[in-house]
């Protein structure tokens, strides 16, 4: 499935966040977006997947707008994993979970055997079989997000997104989350803060910078030391390991 | 309870079975709630009377034809069993509103009272009282009054929150608090002014609510009414829960929940307002009510909705028998007697069990 955004433009009252964003992802692909904070990367990310609407601009999946769709039609070719997930009442992770099934309910169904299936399954794939019977409220930062992909997962779209997924997690989880991800076979758009994560899973990157884009490619075209300077004001040096793959040394 | 159920999900099916054989056992209570307390009461009616008059009202059975009239049927007929069946009514409507106000503004805090919607209720009557507002409504203006300053009050706080944005959780609640502090400064600076003191005193017995007054034609409206507004909720639980969510949640799960927010808002203050109109203003039934069955059933709205409303109704019929029986020869007023023991009760459980009342459970 391809997932594209087209001239996205956005203002908050004076101050424009998107100025004119194009972004395409190809089918399967794994595309992060690097940024600065306050680049508009969580912006943008929020006008594909509708919580907000852009002033100029659309968003397409396989050349159909997304405002042409119902929320649930679009909830069925895109799940969201986003960067905050606080919930001001009581559930079990199994519940949390279920709700992924959603899109795909009509408005009296009931919830069936498959659906418990596929949330056994997709709690399997995280790691949190054993939380299913526990209150969501009580897990650590790390295990929500973890249940919070496994909702995502439930809900069996050809492309996922994510908001900076890992913010919380320790490295092992870091890893292993993505490397969940990456496994799944889908379309994936993540903003992802550490360059080094994003060189290790993206297939190519988009850079932004005051709601621009100012460079496209796959993350050995586009981390270079150069770039990194001109966004980040740092300095820094881009080196290969024994095993040929990309590493960003900060100074 | 819970774990039992929780734990029965795990074999892949639904926990059916345990929700199942609990909605009967709390009908059941239900069936015998009422028939039990139709024999209290301060007239001395003995258990076989009472059951003779119902035998005859239902079945129209010849053996009980002595019982037809007279003052044994009318107490019973006609005063005790309208009332109990409003108090399941009152009950039932309450608690499911509870439920949903606490969803619609996605504070566990809320019931139908923080909406603004009591004291809009308390206006409408204080004005009929006072100053004899809407006496072309016929004899139960008090109580029409009320029910048009609950809904008015809804409508007002829905339409204030959706100025300049759209309607979200936090501005319900605040335009509530807002339209709620006007109208209690209109109600005081009403009373204050008019100085009158058994009008004074005959909005205080109102705002502290009663069943006394129930009738038929009465319940004959809003018992449907009530049972029909909990059907509907109970088929929006997907709805519900996702509201829980929250609204960016909820769009890429597939609901736009702004729409819906308000048709809930809607039904909900029209069975509050129904209930206000036959009852008065009865507080905390819906706040105690949807977190104690929370603590024992969990927050899925499946199983709260319909556990609510039966346990609400259930709550309300004994709340009310206890108001006749405890003053020989007086009634306390509902309002009071439910936070008498509502108030204990919701402590003792919320000190027994790790609840977190939506917070971090402790």
């Amino acid at each position: 499935m391809k997932i594209s955004a087209k001239e996205i433009q956005l203002s908050y009252g004076a101050a424009r966040i998107l100025n004119g964003l194009n972004l395409t992802t190809n089918t399967k692909e794994f595309v992060g977006l690097i940024g600065p904070n306050g680049s508009g990367k969580s912006t943008l990310l929020k006008c594909m997947y509708r919580v907000l609407k852009p002033d100029e601009g659309y968003v397409e999946i396989d050349d159909t707008p997304i405002d042409a769709m119902s929320y649930k039609e679009s909830a069925r070719k895109i799940a969201v994993v986003a960067q905050h997930n606080y919930y001001n009442f009581d559930f079990s992770v199994r519940e949390v979970v279920l709700m992924g099934r959603s899109p795909h309910k009509k408005a009296l169904e009931r919830d069936n055997a498959k659906d418990y299936e596929i949330v056994r399954q997709s709690l399997e794939k995280v790691g949190m079989t054993k939380f299913a019977d526990r209150s969501f409220s009580t897990l650590s930062g790390g295990e929500q997000q973890r249940v919070i992909l496994a909702r995502a997962l439930a809900q069996q779209t050809p492309c996922l997104i994510l908001d900076e997924p890992t913010n919380h997690l320790d490295i092992t989880h870091q890893l292993q989350l993505l490397k969940i991800v990456k496994q799944l076979d889908v379309t994936v758009i993540s903003a992802i803060h550490d360059l080094n994560i994003a060189a290790m899973f993206c297939d190519r990157l988009y850079v932004l910078k005051e709601g621009q884009i100012v460079a496209e490619g796959t993350p050995r075209e586009v981390l270079t030391s150069k770039l990194i300077r001109e966004i980040y004001q740092v300095d820094s040096e881009v080196v290969n390991d024994s095993k040929g793959n990309l590493h960003i040394l900060f100074y | 309870m819970k774990l039992t159920v929780r734990r029965k999900g795990k074999k892949k099916t639904v926990p059916i079975p345990a929700f199942i054989s609990a909605l009967v056992i709390l009908l059941s209570l239900l069936i015998i709630s009422v028939l039990a307390a139709i024999t209290f009461g301060n007239a001395e009616i003995s258990v076989k009377e009472v059951y003779s008059v119902i035998a005859w009202e239902i079945f129209r059975d010849e053996r009980f034809s002595s019982y037809a009239s007279g003052a044994v049927h009318d107490v019973v007929w006609l005063i005790r069993f309208p009332r109990v069946l409003l108090a399941v009514a009152v009950g039932m409507g309450l608690s499911v509103c509870g439920v949903i106000m606490q969803a619609v503004v996605k504070n566990p805090l809320a019931d139908p009272y923080v909406l603004g919607i009591s004291s809009g209720a308390s206006l409408g009557a204080t004005l009929a009282i006072l100053f004899g507002f809407g006496t072309f409504l016929g004899s139960n203006s008090v109580g029409i009054m009320a029910f048009l300053g609950a809904v008015a009050t809804s409508f007002a706080v829905l339409f204030l929150s959706k100025i300049g944005g759209t309607s979200n959780a936090g501005r319900l609640i605040l335009a509530g608090m807002a339209v709620s502090a006007v109208c209690s400064a209109f109600s005081n600076f009403a009373i204050y002014l008019a100085n009158d003191k058994n009008a004074t005193s005959e909005i205080m017995f109102w705002t502290m609510g009663s069943l006394a007054s129930a009738k038929w034609e009465n319940v004959r409206v809003i018992l449907p009414i009530m049972i029909l507004g909990t059907a509907i909720f109970w088929t929006q639980f997907r709805n519900l829960n996702l509201m829980l969510l929250g609204d960016e949640t909820s769009v890429t799960l597939g609901t736009d929940l702004h729409k819906v927010r308000g048709k809930y808002m809607i039904l909900s203050s029209l069975m509050v307002g129904f209930a206000v109109y036959a009852a008065g203003v009865i507080g905390f039934v819906g706040l105690v009510v949807p977190h104690a069955v929370r603590m024992i059933f969990g927050t899925d709205h499946k199983l709260l909705i319909p556990i609510s409303a039966l346990v609400g109704s259930i709550f309300l019929i004994w709340a009310d028998v206890l108001c006749r029986i405890i003053l020989k020869n007086s009634e306390l007023p509902i309002g009071v007697l439910i936070s008498l023991i509502g108030a204990p009760c919701f402590i003792y459980l919320m000190v027994r069990r790790s609840y977190g009342f939506g917070g971090e459970r402790t």
